[in-house]
């Protein structure tokens, strides 16, 4: 069995984007009790910078991942390989697009009003 | 080989029986049978449904023309907090669960689920958590705060009754049964397929499954973490949710829908599982899409955990935080468009059989995506500020829950019916119930949308004339009734198919699962003989199955040996590994059930002495439950060198019972992370939290029970090492050594409990360290007995190199709490030094 064939892809890409959730949730939560930017100071500040890095960082990361598993796909010629590599592909691919259509309101909206 | 007689295959079935079979009167209470209980689940969820129908009908009534006095506001507050907990708790999981139960282990080629006295005491669990909270309703002290028991309306200031309370307590019970489930099912499917079955030849109902079992692992904890939190405020005046005490209402409302939003997919997912095994069916055809499929169950299971706070857009998040679940709100529904479009393309596509079913899967269809759509209308924020708690909500839910699970549960009850009786139910008579469900269904839900777009509350008890909502409550109410009138005639039809019903034959809507081979009714046994299953499509690649699996020309026909036994595989290829070897019926899961009743029971009336009994009870017979295993006389017992292939499960390293702690493990985790979410979310976000000056716990003890623990867990694991390479000199010493220092360990964890100055009543913060602290001292008094009975059992040759099971089982439970002990000290005592400089 190949690496990319591992079940543990089957789920990885989306317990990513979980973790990136509460990660986005919990520092703009915790943010905005401990240390809030001005409300003047509009989506330029320190929390909506830290969670678009962050989320930059988990798309590229996930894209990678999933362009990984895909290319296992295309040169596996076993279909057990085949189903388990293009799921898992797939998963991270949307894992990633699901990432950045949650994280785009950041580029919108300041944090803590 | 030689074609077996008829004589023989009886008599095969006969010594199976004599096996597997319940025994007879009083003894079928001992059931553990994956059969029995499932259709016991499915039947008390039909009763459960019924008694909710009946409430709803009672608010239909109060509700069908302006200043009704039918029910008086007390009374209606009863009402509908009863229709909204019963429907959900008691018959939407349940009932779901109970089919998932029965059908699980027949369509993956299994005998039975791999803990089948789990499964009976889950339903136990069931039966006497929801005879309690349904006893409320005839004490006229039923919960009256709204199924989701928003506090403080729930807490004792504004329901000092017990009504909360047989609530919380009820369904905590209620929820025993369902992570029961939710582990049996998971580790029932990824170990016991048939061999060849790898995760792509699953039947796409078992990924659905799947699916659903590992939310209900991760999904149930945090409402029974809230429920515990808020039974002790009501009992003990422990402020989690109080403002004044540095409590916070809100948390309840968190932990709710953390719990509440994956719950509407935790019931959907199955219902789905049930249309995407139709479809195919009437349709002739495997379904299109199969991978795509699959796809859209892992991403509906994970993205409906982003989405809970789409309950609490009204609270005062801030926006930006409304923005990230709006749009996580609105991606779940790609998913589902998924499922959607698989499934009309292999209607469009196959040759599909009108048949009594499809009715109610079309029907599915049409409500279900009508619910969709007025979800994402509600995911959008500044809507859902509109109709947030007006009717229109109330609509949106039953178009999603009614639509989404009861029109395909009753199609898969039509379905499976010469499943379960043998018989097939009459065409005329369902038809009849179809429309009258479908057209009153609508005709109440429909409007209701209107109702609440006029701004009509939910959750009152009347309305004055004139304000425009009059005819259409009329209608709705009307509707209700038509909608009751077509369920009383699927159960009529239902009744009478029994009496009256041509009987069914075997596969009679030709089907490609494997369900079918089992018999109509089926064996108590499933299959006298296990086979390759290298296929989705079983019965239509192999036809001959049906014969040539009961007259035991394929696998693991030996049953003279008196065991219950299937096949256990590899998770993902379905390579097989090992005979698992399964209890039989027993009386210990009823006993446990009745003492956690006893339990729950003195809880609720205050008679804690009691409930310690209850306590003690339940925690004798499930250990002696326990001690039935592995090579007890009761189970497999050792007698010499065995050379089994494959080996019995019991004399591996590798069995289910490994797989079943490590799911518990995961549930209990998800519990202990809403307990760390709740002590975060209180620090940051409780309006009035207050650090205590004058508390204290040593953290001398704590630090050196902590060292004791990590002593007693690093020897554990390396002694069970040295067992699955073959190694036990001084097996009991290095064990009794092990003993006397998780003991100590123990008894430095009991006596900084006990030495803990903590005013619980006056701060949330004390409170929830308390918590934390009997989280631990629970789970190391057990990982303490449990090391104890082993090395008893080390002495009666139950464990050894030949036998090394048991402690590969327990040693994720000592890792397990060893991560929770330091993970709490970390962020119980020291994360705090770093924002207030010490507390």
């Amino acid at each position: 069995m190949s690496r990319a064939e591992h079940p543990v892809h089957l789920v990885a890409g989306l317990v990513v984007w979980m973790l990136w959730f509460v990660v986005l949730y919990g520092l703009l939560s915790v943010g905005c009790a401990v240390a809030p930017p001005g409300p003047g100071q509009g989506i330029w500040n320190w929390i909506n910078a830290s969670l678009w890095l962050i989320s930059l960082v988990v798309v590229v990361g996930l894209a990678l991942a999933g362009w990984w598993c895909w290319r296992a796909a295309i040169v596996s010629d076993e279909s057990h390989a085949r189903f388990m590599t293009r799921v898992s592909a797939a998963i991270y691919g949307l894992s990633a697009a699901a990432t950045l259509a949650v994280a785009l309101p950041v580029l919108f909206y300041p944090p803590c009003v | 080989m030689t074609e077996p007689s008829r004589q023989d295959r009886q008599e095969l079935h006969r010594r199976f029986e004599a096996v597997w079979s319940n025994w007879p009167g009083l003894g079928t209470l001992a059931a553990v049978n994956h059969t029995s209980i499932g259709l016991r689940f499915m039947v008390t969820g039909v009763f459960f449904f019924l008694v909710g129908g009946v409430l709803a009908m009672l608010a239909r009534t109060q509700l069908a023309l302006p200043e009704q006095d039918i029910l008086s506001p007390e009374i209606y507050n009863q009402v509908f907090t009863m229709h909204g907990t019963v429907m959900m708790f008691l018959f939407a999981i349940p009932v779901l669960e109970g089919l998932a139960l029965y059908m699980i282990p027949k369509l993956i080629g299994a005998r039975d689920l791999v803990f089948p006295r789990i499964s009976s005491l889950g339903y136990y669990c069931y039966l006497f958590g929801g005879l309690i909270i349904l006893s409320s309703l005839f004490l006229g002290m039923a919960p009256d705060s709204g199924w989701f028991m928003y506090t403080p309306l729930s807490s004792a200031e504004y329901a000092p009754g017990p009504g909360s309370d047989f609530w919380l307590l009820g369904i905590t019970f209620v929820e025993i049964s369902a992570m029961a489930a939710g582990i049996e099912l998971t580790v029932s499917i990824l170990r016991s397929r048939a061999p060849g079955m790898s995760l792509r030849h699953m039947p796409i109902f078992c990924w659905y499954i799947l699916a659903m079992a590992l939310m209900i692992v991760f999904g149930f904890p945090p409402l029974i973490l809230a429920s515990v939190l808020l039974e002790l405020e009501r009992a003990a005046g422990i402020p989690f949710f109080a403002v004044g005490g540095g409590g916070d209402p809100i948390l309840w409302q968190h932990l709710f829908w953390l719990f509440g939003h994956p719950e509407v997919y935790i019931i959907f997912l199955p219902a789905a599982a049930i249309v995407s095994t139709l479809i195919p069916v009437f349709s002739q055809r495997p379904i299109i899409g199969y991978r795509w499929l699959v796809l859209a169950i892992i991403l509906t299971g994970f993205i409906s955990f982003g989405l809970w706070v789409h309950h609490m857009f009204t609270v005062g998040i801030p926006k930006l935080a409304q923005a990230f679940f709006s749009v996580a709100s609105m991606i779940v529904a790609i998913p589902t468009a998924i499922q959607v479009f698989a499934w009309l393309a292999t209607l469009w596509t196959g040759r599909v059989v009108f048949r009594l079913p499809m009715l109610w899967i079309f029907g599915f269809l049409f409500i279900f995506v009508c619910g969709g759509l007025t979800g994402v209308m509600l995911a959008l924020v500044p809507f859902n500020w509109q109709v947030h708690d007006t009717h229109f909500v109330v609509a949106h839910l039953h178009y999603v829950v009614v639509g989404g699970m009861l029109f395909p549960l009753i199609a898969g009850f039509y379905y499976w019916l010469p499943h379960f009786s043998g018989r097939m139910p009459t065409p005329v008579l369902g038809a009849w119930g179809f429309w009258l469900t479908f057209l009153g269904f609508n005709a109440t839900f429909l409007l209701m949308h209107l109702t609440g777009l006029l701004g009509m509350p939910r959750r009152v008890y009347t309305y004055e004339a004139g304000l425009g909502w009059d005819w259409l409550n009329l209608l709705s109410s009307v509707g209700g009734f038509v909608m009751a009138a077509g369920i009383a005639m699927v159960l009529l039809d239902v009744v009478l198919h029994f009496r009256f019903g041509r009987p069914a034959g075997r596969n009679p809507w030709n089907a490609d699962t494997l369900e079918w081979a089992t018999g109509t009714p089926p064996t108590s046994y499933n299959f006298a003989s296990l086979p390759d299953l290298p296929t989705r499509h079983p019965l239509w690649e192999s036809p001959q199955l049906m014969d040539s699996i009961p007259e035991g020309r394929h696998r693991l026909t030996s049953i003279d040996h008196g065991r219950r036994e299937t096949f256990g595989t590899d998770a993902v290829t379905g390579r097989l590994k090992e005979v698992i070897h399964l209890p039989s019926n027993s009386w210990w899961p009823l006993l446990a059930a009745c003492s956690l009743a006893v339990v729950c029971v003195s809880l609720l009336i205050r008679m804690y002495p009691l409930a310690l009994v209850g306590l003690a009870g339940a925690a004798v017979f499930l250990l002696r439950w326990s001690w039935e295993n592995g090579a007890h006389p009761g189970a497999a017992p050792f007698t010499g060198p065995e050379t089994d292939d494959p080996p019995l499960h019991s004399r591996t390293c590798d069995g289910p019972g490994l797989w079943g702690m490590w799911v518990t493990m995961m549930a209990n985790g998800t519990l202990f992370l809403s307990l760390i979410f709740g002590w975060l979310y209180s620090w940051t976000a409780a309006p009035e939290w207050q650090v205590p000056a004058d508390s204290h716990v040593s953290i001398g003890l704590l630090l050196a029970s902590g060292a004791l623990l990590t002593v007693v867990t690093l020897g554990y694991d390396r002694l069970v090492t040295a067992l699955c390479r073959g190694r036990a000199e001084g097996l009991f010493g290095r064990l009794a050594g092990l003993l006397v220092l998780a003991v100590a360990h123990w008894l430095l964890l009991l006596l900084a409990v006990l030495g803990s100055d903590l005013d619980v009543t006056a701060y949330a913060h004390d409170g929830l360290i308390l918590v934390m602290l009997l989280y631990l001292l629970f789970h190391s008094s057990l990982a303490t007995v449990l090391l104890g009975l082993q090395l008893t059992r080390v002495r009666l040759g139950y464990i050894g190199t030949e036998l090394p099971y048991e402690p590969v089982v327990l040693r994720p439970f000592w890792l397990y709490l060893l991560a929770v002990f330091w993970i709490s000290l970390g962020i119980f005592f020291w994360l705090p030094l770093a924002w207030v400089g010490g507390s």
